[in-house]
């Protein structure tokens, strides 16, 4: 734990406590996600799912890395990591986005996906709005990953014509914005 | 915009707060004097909602702060007026 890095916060006036849980049920939310999505793109296929399965491919990778980002901050702030991984899927911040009964439906596996992209929106807002000017540490990863969600759910929020974002896909590497916090990759 | 019928039942603080979501209580909030079952959600497991919002409680700092509208809300099921 970083003691002086989490009296910090604590001094703001912010529940660390409360704040190291929506670290970890967003963390639990990202490495879920990660695992549903790889069931998803795998059901992309045929003429209409095989247009779709490079994003759904880029949001997954970027989900996973979006948990891997996260987990530094959780153990720095004085938390863990849950032993029990089934426990870990339970406490996810989002529902699991599971494949649709249809899953031929192309545009029912696109809705579980903006479905899963705007959980993850609203998620991570709440956190940067709790932590703006007091947790700058957690205020900027949180940014960062609030900054793909939003293009994720606009890829997909796109293909199903809700209208135009002015987004473009990924060209080169993932995380454009979650990067600095993964000095791995 | 609220379009759903309102149940005239008085809810007293009492029973609100008893409708805490914990242990199988039903999860209810209270929101510019109408009480919403939020029971169904799974944003509500528990009777916690992004962990710092809390069932059995009125809803309205908490949903100012949201990074949402009451739109969310009002798809719940209401269950009375809030009385007092």
């Amino acid at each position: 734990m970083a003691r002086v890095a989490r009296e910090m916060v604590e001094m703001t006036g912010i529940n660390v406590d409360e704040l190291l849980e929506l670290l970890i049920t967003n963390a639990a939310a990202e490495l879920t996600t990660f695992y549903y999505y790889t069931i998803l793109r795998a059901n992309l296929i045929g003429l209409e799912g095989e247009g779709i399965k490079e994003i759904a491919e880029a949001a997954r990778i970027e989900d996973r890395n979006h948990f891997e980002a996260l987990v530094p901050r959780i153990y720095e702030l004085g938390g863990k990591l849950p032993d029990d991984m089934n426990a870990f899927h339970d406490m996810s911040a989002c529902p699991p986005a599971r494949l649709p009964q249809d899953i031929t439906d192309v545009k029912a596996i696109l809705q579980v996906l903006v479905d899963a992209e705007r959980c993850a929106v609203r998620g991570y807002a709440h956190i940067c709005n709790l932590t703006a000017g007091k947790d700058h540490r957690t205020y900027a990863l949180a940014q960062a990953i609030l900054n793909e969600e939003i293009e994720h759910e606009s890829w997909f929020s796109e293909f199903l014509g809700e209208g135009p974002s002015g987004h473009f896909m990924r060209r080169g590497e993932t995380s454009p914005f979650v990067r600095p916090f993964m000095p791995s990759l | 915009m609220q379009t759903k019928e309102v149940p005239m039942r008085e809810i007293s603080q009492e029973e609100l707060a008893a409708c805490n979501g914990i242990d199988g209580a039903p999860a209810w909030v209270a929101y510019q004097g109408l009480v919403y079952d939020v029971s169904s959600s799974y944003h509500w497991r528990q009777g916690r909602h992004q962990i710092t919002n809390r069932a059995g409680q009125l809803y309205e700092r908490g949903l100012n702060a949201a990074p949402h509208g009451p739109d969310l809300l009002e798809r719940f099921p209401i269950v009375g007026r809030l009385s007092g």
